[in-house]
């Protein structure tokens, strides 16, 4: 037993991180950004939370930190695209760019050096009263709530389904008076708040500390669980905690048979995984076809 | 008209410009309170930037609205909606993944508004059955016909008590069934104390439904608001396409163009080249085509089709019965199951695109803005594509040759429109159309197949499209016209076929019983 409580809290250790992020994926495809910055944003998150708890001691003052950056991050990108007209995928891959070298820039400034840097303490825990699960952030717990907390906004109110046509039908959103760039600038906002948590996860949740280029891919796996989810929050949930599944599944196995399988396709387990689910995911709903036919909408 | 009585819409000297093109001239009208006004006026008149200026949707460079003698900050959609006034898109704007219920909604208010489906359901039940419209809340817009995706549309636009509702071009995609449905909610609507502006461009549906006609030409009003039984309606045709033009038009032409009485094509057969009609030469045989099921389009049954050269076949029937697959099997985009396609005796059931256009196959595209050109791109390479797909793969392009030739080309076809080097997306849909005439109708062609081509064009578009078809028939071009638009169908085609899901069900020559291509269209038995 206590073997399948240390895989549950494998899994939801290392799919909560994804899962804050793929919300913010989601609020943000649901308003017609494909945002493939959501690596440089959660990577900005993570190191200003580790840096932050280092230079401040306090985790709220860090976290806060950590949100208003990431939420700078999100404004940036949404001026890029809207205002100076730059093509999302590029302004996107871009912002990952520059929270990658930016976070491994700002490391060296403040240290001196590249190595990675150790906090003191992290995410509050939720303690012995949760049994095998008490080494978990109470981000962990906040989780499924979070979740449903964007079912509801996006599914199930008029602001859900402006920002869904402002995403779609652009022109349907502007003839009933919503502007669809503001609303991009609010669903990137909120993503920013959401990348900063999904960071924060990641960097403090567990072990505290932040190396260069520790995201390793998770962003885009968050994209990733987006397009599974067909832009579906709780969908989109599952698929990034099936990718999460599939990582801790890897590791186990790696324990299980040691040399017989190379170490290397057992860690490129998750990322088979998205590529086969982001696959799977456009041959049951017309993949690109369906893609095309949703931006020739575009009104401009 | 009195202070106690200001008008529901009152224009003062609004002008739109976008770039060089002056699209509104500083335009003056009044629209009284509680009746059907109808606005009709040549594309680029200026029709739909007032309908989006009155919306909100575009903010004019000068000028003042006023909503019942309140005046209106201009630009702001939430302002105009706040003072009752809803537009209806020509093309819809509501998101085709949304369900009927959530369109709705969307539009219904400010705030974050939650809502629990049943309650959605039943306010949506409750919003439906005050319009009388039959539709199931839960099914997603792209999967409704046309016009209850319209009737939809005038829905959200009611949620919120619109007092002033604008329609652009609500018939042009209409199936003439659809048409009177329309028209009768419209008068609904009037009795309940809303006034209608309908942007029209058949003026046998202006007099059927509205009761002033106003007239823009070049975004000033050149007439109107006059009560329609007192308009006459020859001067009205004039005022709309410009004296000049009016009198080219025949006699045949004009009343199909006015949709006065039913033109039953008795003349068509003499205008043409009636020696070559009778050879049994072809430039289009189907023999027994088939395709593969497609889930959007039936596929075609079994098809068998001539078309002789100087010859113009329409293909009449309800919208979404096979006319596209036709349309994509000619034209080599449509894999075929079964029978042979014929181009000129050339065998082309295998051939691509590319060859049967090299064999003389022309193709007017169903969707002007997404098959026909490429919004994106410039005039000049839209229009060149005709040249360089002939061409070998690594030959050079010579840019500026091809810019000098296209301006020729477009002015040769009357195209309004700046430079040659100008987006296609920013001219209006008859200069959009004629440019795809001026790159698919050449000394070349042999067979035309042109689909809806004056679909959403006024009547001085149409005209120009008709005789540009009829002129490539009389040089012995063989012309196959896919129409919804029965006036347009009986007027210039020399054979007529019926297409019912997927198969060719009839086959009439003039003079047409109206009745009985009807009938055949519905499948009713004859």
């Amino acid at each position: 037993m206590t073997e399948f409580h240390e895989f549950m809290v494998a899994i939801l250790r290392s799919g909560t991180p994804l899962v804050y992020v793929t919300m913010a994926g989601v609020i943000a495809q649901r308003a017609g950004v494909w945002h493939l910055g959501l690596e440089g944003v959660m990577i900005v998150g993570a190191c200003a939370t580790i840096l932050g708890i280092v230079l401040t001691g306090s985790f709220a003052a860090a976290i806060v930190i950590a949100c208003v950056l990431c939420v700078a991050a999100s404004v940036l990108l949404w001026f890029v695209i809207e205002k100076l007209g730059a093509n999302p995928i590029i302004a996107g891959l871009g912002l990952t760019g520059l929270g990658i070298g930016g976070t491994a820039l700002a490391v060296q400034a403040l240290f001196g050096s590249l190595a990675a840097v150790t906090a003191p303490f992290g995410v509050p825990r939720l303690g012995a009263a949760f049994g095998p699960y008490g080494a978990l952030s109470i981000f962990v717990l906040m989780m499924p709530f979070v979740v449903w907390g964007m079912w509801v906004l996006l599914c199930r109110t008029r602001f859900g389904l402006r920002l869904a046509a402002a995403g779609e039908h652009p022109l349907a959103a502007r003839s009933v008076g919503t502007d669809p760039a503001r609303v991009r600038l609010i669903a990137l906002a909120a993503g920013g708040v959401l990348c900063a948590i999904g960071g924060a996860e990641l960097a403090a949740g567990g072990l505290t500390i932040f190396a260069q280029n520790m995201t390793a891919g998770r962003g885009f796996m968050s994209f990733a669980a987006v397009i599974f989810g067909a832009g579906h929050p709780i969908a989109a949930a599952f698929a990034a905690m099936f990718f999460s599944l599939v990582g801790v599944a890897g590791i186990r196995l790696q324990l299980l048979f040691g040399a017989s399988i190379p170490h290397d396709v057992l860690l490129s387990l998750p990322y088979l995984a998205t590529i086969l689910g982001v696959w799977i995911s456009g041959r049951m709903r017309g993949g690109a076809k369906a893609a095309t036919e949703a931006s020739e909408l575009r009104d401009y | 008209m009195t202070d106690a009585d200001p008008p529901a819409l009152h224009c003062r000297g609004i002008r739109v410009t976008y770039g060089e093109v002056t699209a509104l001239a500083d335009l003056e009208i009044a629209f009284a309170r509680g009746a059907i006004h109808a606005v009709v006026g040549q594309n680029g008149a200026g029709k739909t930037t007032f309908a989006r200026v009155a919306a909100g949707l575009v903010r004019p460079d000068a000028g003042s609205l006023a909503i019942d003698g309140h005046a209106l900050r201009l630009g702001r959609v939430a302002g105009a909606r706040a003072a009752g006034v809803e537009l209806v898109h020509q093309s819809f704007a509501l998101p085709p993944s949304f369900t009927v219920a959530e369109a709705l909604e969307f539009g219904a208010g400010a705030g974050i508004g939650v809502y629990s489906r049943r309650r959605l359901l039943q306010r949506c039940r409750e919003r439906l059955a005050a319009l009388d419209l039959d539709v199931d809340p839960r099914r997603r817009i792209r999967d409704l016909p046309v016009e209850v995706q319209q009737g939809v549309e005038i829905a959200r636009a009611l949620v919120t008590d619109a007092r002033l509702l604008i329609l652009d071009e609500p018939t042009a995609v209409l199936p003439p069934a659809g048409i009177e449905a329309l028209f009768e909610r419209i008068r609904r609507l009037k009795r309940h104390g809303v006034t209608v502006i309908l942007i029209l461009h058949k003026l046998r549906e202006v007099m059927a439904v509205a009761d002033t006609i106003s007239v823009l030409r070049g975004g000033r009003l050149v007439a109107g608001p006059v009560p329609c039984d007192q308009a006459d309606e020859r001067r009205i045709a004039e005022l709309i396409v410009g004296q000049s033009a009016a009198g080219s038009v025949s006699a045949d032409d004009a009343r199909a163009l006015v949709g006065a009485a039913p033109v039953r094509g008795a003349a068509a057969r003499d205008t043409s080249a009636s020696a070559a009609l009778d050879s049994h030469e072809s430039v289009l045989e189907l023999a027994d085509v088939s395709t593969a099921k497609d889930p959007e389009e039936p596929p075609l049954d079994r098809v068998s089709l001539l078309v002789r050269p100087g010859e113009i076949v329409g293909v009449a029937g309800v919208q979404g019965n096979g006319q596209r697959t036709l349309v994509q099997a000619i034209a080599g985009l449509a894999g075929i199951t079964g029978g042979d396609i014929h181009l000129g005796g050339t065998r082309v059931s295998r051939l691509s695109p590319v060859s049967r256009r090299a064999l003389g196959l022309r193709v007017i595209p169903f969707e002007r803005n997404s098959e026909g050109l490429s919004l994106t791109s410039a005039l000049w390479e839209n229009w060149s594509v005709r040249e360089l797909l002939q061409k070998p793969l690594f030959s050079f392009v010579d840019p500026s040759a091809l810019r000098l030739r296209c301006d020729e080309a477009l002015r040769t076809w009357g195209v309004r429109y700046a430079s040659a080097t100008q987006n296609a997306g920013a001219l209006s849909g008859g200069n959009a159309q004629k440019v795809i005439l001026a790159r698919e109708i050449d000394e070349d062609a042999r067979l035309i197949v042109a689909a809806q081509p004056a679909r959403g064009l006024d009547i001085g578009a149409t005209a120009f499209v008709w005789s540009a078809l009829r002129e490539a028939a009389g040089r012995g071009c063989g012309v196959l016209l896919i129409s919804s638009d029965l006036d347009e169908l009986f007027d210039i085609s020399h054979r007529l076929v019926v297409m019912l899901s997927g198969r060719v069900v009839a086959e009439f020559v003039p003079p047409y019983d109206i009745g009985a291509v009807g009938r055949a269209m519905t499948g009713a038995s004859m």
